[in-house]
Order: structure tokens, then sequence, then C-alpha cells
């Protein structure tokens, strides 16, 4: 059917009982709360909620104290989260906050003289200065003035790019680097994003942030998830290594990293490419955390559900919910 | 549609080449003809005689209310007093609603109609609402029925009032959600029952269940009786997309919005056709690589300008992205138009899709 | 028509049948739009507000010249044309709607920790769908909800509520007693203020009045306004405690 129209979602039932139960908040034992992430946790703790009175606990993200009480209270709505005598509260949802060594993929907004701006979905923009990108062929010397006018060569407007963050500045902005082999521009493939960390879906944190996926016909496809909730799906192209001297120990950088230029891509990649991101759609939508594992197990779910129930491409609606089913299920 | 980032050249080629395929591989899969599921509700808003909401599955969202108030007619110049005292009843005396509707052909006015846009973050005088208004205002002046429904007597008419309200931020052209839950406030508005006849002032029963549809469902006028629907369409290349996302809306070689109502007949028409900027042509082209001044320095220093110039031109946009030229082929229009209008096309599966939605 | 305020003393019941001290219905619902990073739908009695936040983000057309060192609050309030009974459009520089949105926004900026976020940008954005009475209150609530929503750090919740009095200017009726939540009707015919409190401990953090009253009457008109926001900001409370739970639950480790 060409156009599938849903009906709204019922509201939720109005509460019969307006007051509200405060007696376990007020009693609550931050001592018996396991420490550590908080995951489990279904205690809701709301903006100017005493959190504790106690003078041992130190303050963290999320709480603050009044000038002239020692009382913590909370700044945000959220479940509460120990770290030995440090307490912080998780939001529910809030914008991507930068954190050093974050992976973080970034459209380029801004070029000024010297650096650019980057929008990484967080509150501020973030900057990549000229002398922390990458010189194609590995060349390592001084950036000149030369190579502040040919700053557009390198990065120009709208151009998407993956970078660490390398170090926060006071206003909290995050200062971004490319140096290594595995950042730089992206090509190749296509952009999507999903909704920012601390909410109930979005990209994890983990170790393993880029990955490859064999695909069933369209060869290897690389997966990149940014922390800050943009994923990057492309082709996976490898590079031409050239041999390294025992004189030169740095790592070289290719001399196209820098190019705008598409390689060849097959049909066959194309669809695969679609079907990838179909699969994080799906698990988006489902509530549930993206990371490696997980859009391994829905690929593999939309596999047999091809088998099994035919071929779809558009992988919305029922199918995305089949799939979410069988992550769920335990892949 | 500016205001927006622009999508990298890689991203841009890399989509203008899977949807030029045939078929077209868009980037969630769905068949060239799919919308995106939305979800809709009517009677929203009590105190309209009309409403409605419409999400899309992007988030974005809108709602249209519908109000209509009683107006003093102006004399029309070059009335006569006959066509200002004519009456409608026949020998018996008796008032002939069949006559009475098509006595009211032809007297409706363009002015009964208005229709406001508020878009967050845009004045009223910003080019996007005001154009946008023009269009769904057009759309619906177009066959007429419409305001020739809105008169009541010769010194009295209906004035409708339309407010659309979006409620996100127009990230995408929000052309095709406002004009569907335009459409659902439409069919679902109400006006109340005449009491009084003729040209005596308007009296009219306080009961809101004897209210009438603007839009008849019932009776002979309800074939011809649908407000029309406008549609966003986009052509890539040889292929044709209807719902574009906002990727593939960067990347199309051009966009049109075509508004079909239901015709006198069975079937539909098209009432109006109007071509969009694409954005695309506001991006920047790619570098190729022959012309990377870091990947070839040396070959690329000792190229003049003109002869830059040259390769670029020679290259066509086979291997970076290059901002479309040109028009588009009638053969293109005259598919779409075929794909909208035909039966069980596109446009009756809309409209149909719009008309099961329950209050 | 005029309202009939001769039998609004306390024992009897207004035009809608509410006691003096009464409420209307109120109902909330928290991140109602999926696009907006914050979003809230919020219903005192017939008045109807959805708000969206947008932020914090940098502001890239028109830098400021110095570098601020909080966040900005902006607010943009836009009201239907099919919000009262008579249709009536608005333009954006109305008198009143800009000073609703000034007072909104310096209400927030006091409870907002806009220190964490330097040179960015809060925009606000609130549409009414239909207004009877208590306009700013309910712009206000719904406010709170969305920007909890949008996770931005606040010192409390802000609840507001509207408070006046039976007696009008001139009458100098001892009887007069104050009352909760005005409709349209109401705010007509009687004097009313805004009352907003934040911070617990009745700390009012907003006061707004656009007519006129006898400053005697004022105290018990407050009190009343302070009662009634309490019970207005454990509503929220509870608005947002069912959201969260919901969240929660509907979560996956």
């Amino acid at each position: 059917m060409a156009i599938t129209i849903l009906a709204p979602a019922p509201p939720p039932a109005p509460a019969h009982n307006r007051r509200v139960s405060t007696d376990d908040e007020d009693d609550l034992d931050i001592d018996d709360l396991p420490s550590g992430h908080a995951t489990h946790s279904t205690n809701i703790i709301t903006p100017g909620q005493t959190v504790t009175d106690d003078v041992q606990w130190m303050r963290g993200h999320g709480t603050f104290a009044e000038a002239d009480s020692t009382a913590i209270r909370s700044t945000l709505a959220g479940t509460l989260q120990k770290t030995n005598k440090l307490l912080s509260i998780v939001p529910l949802r809030a914008r991507y906050t930068p954190e050093i060594g974050d992976l973080v993929i970034g459209r380029i907004v801004e070029v000024q003289s010297r650096r650019w701006k980057v929008d990484v979905a967080a509150p501020l923009l973030a900057n990549l200065l000229l002398s922390s990108i990458n010189l194609p062929g590995g060349i390592l010397r001084k950036r000149t003035s030369v190579d502040e006018l040919n700053i557009r060569s390198f990065f120009g407007e709208g151009e998407l790019l993956v970078a660490e963050v390398q170090s926060l500045f006071q206003d909290g902005s995050a200062s971004l680097h490319t140096r290594s082999l595995k950042y730089g521009k992206l090509r190749n493939g296509y952009f999507m994003a999903v909704s920012g960390m601390g909410g109930g879906s979005g990209v994890v944190r983990a170790k393993r942030q880029i990955f490859t996926m064999q695909t069933a016909r369209g060869g290897e496809v690389d997966v990149l998830l940014g922390v800050n909730g943009y994923i990057w799906i492309a082709k996976h192209v490898e590079e031409e290594q050239e041999t390294v001297g025992i004189n030169r120990l740095e790592e070289t950088a290719s001399a196209k990293m820098y190019s705008s230029q598409n390689d060849e891509i097959s049909l066959e990649t194309r669809r695969e490419i679609s079907k990838i991101a179909g699969c994080i759609r799906a698990l988006v939508d489902g509530g549930v955390k993206v990371e490696e594992e997980r859009i391994r197990w829905a690929y593999d779910a939309n596999l047999e559900l091809d088998e099994t129930e035919g071929e779809t491409e558009y992988l919305g609606g029922e199918r995305g919910k089949a799939i979410v089913e069988i992550v769920l299920g335990g892949g | 549609m500016a205001n927006t980032i622009p999508l990298s050249p890689a991203e841009l080629s890399y989509l203008h080449t899977s949807l030029s395929q045939t078929p077209p591989i868009r980037p969630d899969g769905r068949s060239p003809t799919q919308f995106r599921p939305l979800v809709a509700e009517t009677d929203i808003l009590p105190s309209a005689n009309g409403s409605a909401r419409i999400c899309f599955a992007d988030g974005t969202e809108a709602i249209v209310g519908v109000k209509a108030e009683v107006e003093k007619s102006s004399a029309r110049p070059g009335a006569t007093t006959d066509d200002i005292f004519k009456n409608s009843r026949d020998q018996d005396g008796d008032v002939d609603v069949d006559r009475e509707e098509s006595d009211k052909e032809g007297k409706g006015r363009d002015e009964w109609l208005e229709i406001a846009i508020e878009i967050p973050g845009m004045r009223d005088d910003d080019s996007l609402p005001v154009f946008l208004s023009a269009m769904l205002t057009e759309a619906l002046l177009s066959d007429g029925g419409l305001k020739d429904r809105l008169w009541i007597n010769s010194r009295f008419h209906w004035r409708l009032y339309i407010d659309i309200l979006l409620l996100s931020q127009p990230r995408s052209y929000p052309l095709p959600l406002l004009s569907l839950t335009t459409h659902l406030a439409l069919i679902s508005t109400r006006i109340p029952a005449l009491i009084s006849e003729h040209d005596e002032d308007p009296l009219f029963n306080d009961d809101w269940e004897a209210s009438t549809f603007l839009y008849p469902r019932s009776g002979e006028l309800q074939a011809r009786s649908k407000p029309p629907v406008t549609l966003l369409v986009v052509s890539i290349g040889e292929a044709v997309l209807f719902d574009p996302s906002r990727d593939e809306l960067a990347v199309c070689d051009s966009a049109m919005a075509i508004s079909v109502a239901q015709s006198a007949g069975a079937g539909l028409k098209v009432v109006a056709l109007r071509m969009i900027d694409p954005p695309s042509r506001l991006t920047a082209g790619g570098v190729p690589q022959v012309l990377n001044s870091t990947s070839n320095p040396a070959a690329t220093a000792s190229l003049s300008p003109a002869e830059a110039l040259v390769l670029r031109e020679k290259d066509q946009g086979q291997t970076v992205w290059r901002p479309p030229r040109g028009g588009v082929r009638r053969a293109i229009i005259s598919r779409i138009i075929k794909m909208v209008v035909e039966n069980n096309g596109v446009g009756e599966e809309v409209i149909a899709g719009l008309a099961g939605v329950e209050a | 028509m005029p309202l009939d305020t001769s039998t609004y003393s306390l024992a009897h019941l207004r035009v809608d049948g509410r006691r003096w001290n009464e409420l209307r219905r109120v109902h909330g619902q928290i991140s109602t739009q999926a696009a907006a990073d914050g979003s809230s739908y919020f219903e005192m009695g017939n008045t109807k507000i959805i708000c969206t936040i947008a932020g914090p983000q940098e502001q890239r057309r028109g830098g400021n010249s110095g570098q601020s060192h909080d966040a900005k609050v902006e607010v943009e309030i836009g009201i239907a044309g099919f919000s009262g009974v008579d249709r009536k459009r608005r333009g954006r520089n109305d008198k009143r709607i800009q000073e609703m949105q000034h007072a909104i926004a310096s209400a927030f900026t006091h409870t907002l920790f806009t220190h964490l976020y330097p040179h960015s940008t809060i925009t606000i954005h609130l549409h009414v769908l239909s207004q009877d009475g208590a306009l700013l209150a309910a712009c206000i609530n719904a406010a709170t909800l969305a920007l909890i929503d949008a996770g931005i750090p606040m010192s409390d919740y802000t609840a507001a509520c509207t408070t006046g009095s039976t007696a009008s200017y001139a009458s100098n009726d001892e009887a007069a007693d104050p009352l909760l939540d005005l409709n349209s009707m109401e705010e007509q015919e009687l004097p009313f203020l805004t009352l907003g409190t934040s911070g617990g401990d009745d700390q009012v953090s907003l006061l707004i009045m656009e007519t006129r009253v006898q400053a005697t009457r004022l105290e018990a008109m407050v009190s009343v306004g302070l009662d009634g926001c309490r019970q207005i900001r454990s509503l929220l409370d509870g608005i947002v405690r069912a959201h969260g739970k919901k969240v929660l639950e509907a979560r996956v480790t």
C-alpha cells in the first residue's frame, strides 16, 4: 500500500490519585543503591528534589547545592548514579555532551582562518584546528600560510569527518583531532543521525565504534558509530599501503584522503547499505541502544526474515518491529 | 530552503547515483510511490469548526484549525436588482434544495477564504509562508465549489479562516505535510445549519448535531466534494519519487508540487502544478581527483584557471557531484501527472487513506 | 454577557461549578514531539498549549560581538487564530505578546543553570491552541515541562497559576473573596494576577498583574495563589515521574 496512516497513540490515563506519594522518596537511602551505572534503577529523581543531606557525598553532574545548605538537590529529571563518593544524575534525555576520547562524526559548518567549526550535535560547536589534521602523504611539517589559504581544499563547508575529542575548552566545547589513519574525511557512503545520548535510545560508548560487516551480497561495509548519535555507513575500501621504511616510522597517510570523489560502488553494496541503515532505524524506533553486536544481530535477523517472509526493501513498520523482537529475544 | 547545512559532495554524489538507478535505491528502502507512515487525527479542537493534526515519521508535526464566521457581503459591482432579490421558490412555493445549491453557483468570491500559515522562527512575510499559503489557496479555490458553498444569501456569507500551524522546525519542505493536514481538517469541517430563509438575517440551528459538513458526504454533490491534495514529487535522472525525505530533496534534479482534486466525473484532475527550486542547485560541486590540490599538488599547480575549468566541464559530474543544470523534461512531467491522476494511482490512494481517518 | 458575581462569595459555586479555591482540570504530557530537543503539551481547563524547545545550540546567524558567559533564553509565542471564540490573528509584534515573552524569558533565566552553556541559545516555542484564561500561567507550566524533557538543568520547577478577587476596584466591598484559577469570562470582569513560584518554601519568581485591585486584597490573593502553585507543582512532578517511569521500564540495557 502506498500510504499508511496510523491512529495516534492514546493519551496516558489521567492519574486518579492526584497526591504524589512521597514516602519512599523521602527516605532515599543512598547507601543501599548499587554503585556504578544505575541502569536498572526505576527511581526517578526530579528537578529540585533533595537527594541527600549527608555531607559525605560529593556533587557530580546534574546536582547543585544552595549557598546556605548542605543538601544536595537535583537539577535534572533522571536516575541517580553513584561512583564511590560522587553522586550524579543521569538525565532521561539530553543533548550530547562531549568527553575526552569520544569518537564523533561531525559536519563542518564554518571555515575560519586557521580552524574549522564542526557540528557534533552538542550545545556548542566543536573546533578542529588546522594543526590537528594529517597532511596528505604523511608529511610532517609546520602549517604555513599557504595551507591557511588553501584551507578549503582540506575540508569545506558541509563535509563530513570522523574525529576524536582531544580536549575540552573552558566553556565545554570540544577540540577535535584527526591524527590517525582511521580518522579523516568520509566518503563512499551514507549518513544518518539518531537521537542524542543519555536518552532511551542512542549510541553507546563501546570499545569498538568502527567495525566492518560482511554483508550477504554486497561485499564489506564499514559502519562508524559516532558517540554523538551520528552514524556513517560506507563501502569498505582497502587503502594501498605504502611500504613503511625504518626511517619513516610515522603512519603514512594516503594521498587521496582529502578527495571528495567516491569510488565505484556496486548496486548490491548500495542496497546493503540502505538495509543496514534500515536495521539501525528499526533498533532506534524500538528503543534499543545502538551498538555493534545489536546491529549485527539485527542484520542477521533481517536475513532470516527475508528467507521466511520474503524479501522486502523497506524495513520500517512491521518488518522493523519483527527485527527488534528477534534482537531482544537474544539474537 | 536555505539556512540548512549542505551535505558533503561525496554524500550528494552517492545519493544521486543510488537514486538514479532503475529501480531507484532509496536510503530507507521504500518504493518510489511509497509514503512514510504518518499519524493522523481529526476533531482535536472543540472550539473550531474543523481541525486535524498530522505527524510524519521524521517527527515533523502540523495542526490545522478551520473557523467560519458570518460576514456581511459587500455589493458586487454590476449586480442588478433582479439578481439580489431572486428567490429560489418554485411554483408550489416550496424551497427546492437542489435548486438552491445550484443557485449558489458562481456567487462565491475568492476573498471569502483566508489561509494563514505560521512557521516557528519565521516571520509572516518571509518567502516560505507566503509561497506556501499562495499555493494552498490557489488549489482550494480552483474548483469554485468551496467558495460557492460559503454563500448564505445575498447579504451574508461565511468567511472561512484556515489557520495552519507547523509545530516543528521546517527541516524539510513542509508543503505535503501542511496540505494533507489541511485536507483532513476541511473534510471534517462542519457549519451550523441555516434556519432562516432568503435574505433575512441569518439564523442558525443551535444543535451542533444538525450541522452540515462543508464538503458534503452524501447527496449528488458528494462526488465533487473533496478538497484538493498537494503532493511533493521529485525527479532524479529518470526516476520519479514521491514523499521525498530531506536527503532525497537535497540531490533531486527537480522538484514540483502537484495539486489534484476530484473532478466532476469520476477520477482526479490536476488543479495546480508548481516547480520548486531544489536545494541541490545551491550546493557546491565536488573537486575531482585530477584537480585536487592536496592529492596531486605538482600537477594542479601548473594548471591555469582556464584549463581547470575545461577539465571540470569535461568531467560532467561523472566522478564527483555537480549541481544540476537546466530544467526537467516534459516526458517526466507527463509521467508524474499520469502516476498521480490515474485510477488507483497515488492521488487516489492518498485521498482514500485520509478519508479513512476516523474522528 | 457580564458575569454575575453576586453569587461568588466563598460558599457558593462559580459559573463552571467550582468553588473559590479549586483549580480546573490540569493535564500534561511530556516528550510529545520526537523531532524537538524537548517538548510538552499542557492543558489547564480549556487552555491548551504546546511547547517545543530548540537548544541549547550555538546561534550561527548574527553572532554577538562579545562572548557571553551564559546561555540566552529566547521565547516565541504564537497564538493560533482559532484559539479564541472569535477568530483573531495576532501578529508577532503585538505588545502583549512581547511582554509575555519577556516575562517568561526572564523567569526562566533565573531558574535555569545558564552558566553551563556559555554563548549558546535556548529557544522556547509556545503554541497556544486554545485559550480560556490563565494564558501566561499555562505557558510557564508547559515550558517547565518541556525544559525538563530537554534535559536542561534547573534549580526547581516553575509552577504558575492565576488568582483574582471578586471585588472590582471601585466597590468597597468588605466581603470580597479571593478566587483561584480564573477562566476567560472571569478574567474579563474581575481583577486577577498571574503568580509563579520556584524553589519551594513559597518563593515567588513571577508576579504579573494587568488589572487594578485595592492593595488590601492583595495579600489574600497571593496566599491563595501560593497554595495553588504548590498544587500545580505537585501535578507537574507527577507528570514527569509518570513519564520517567514509562521510559525506564521500556528501556533495554
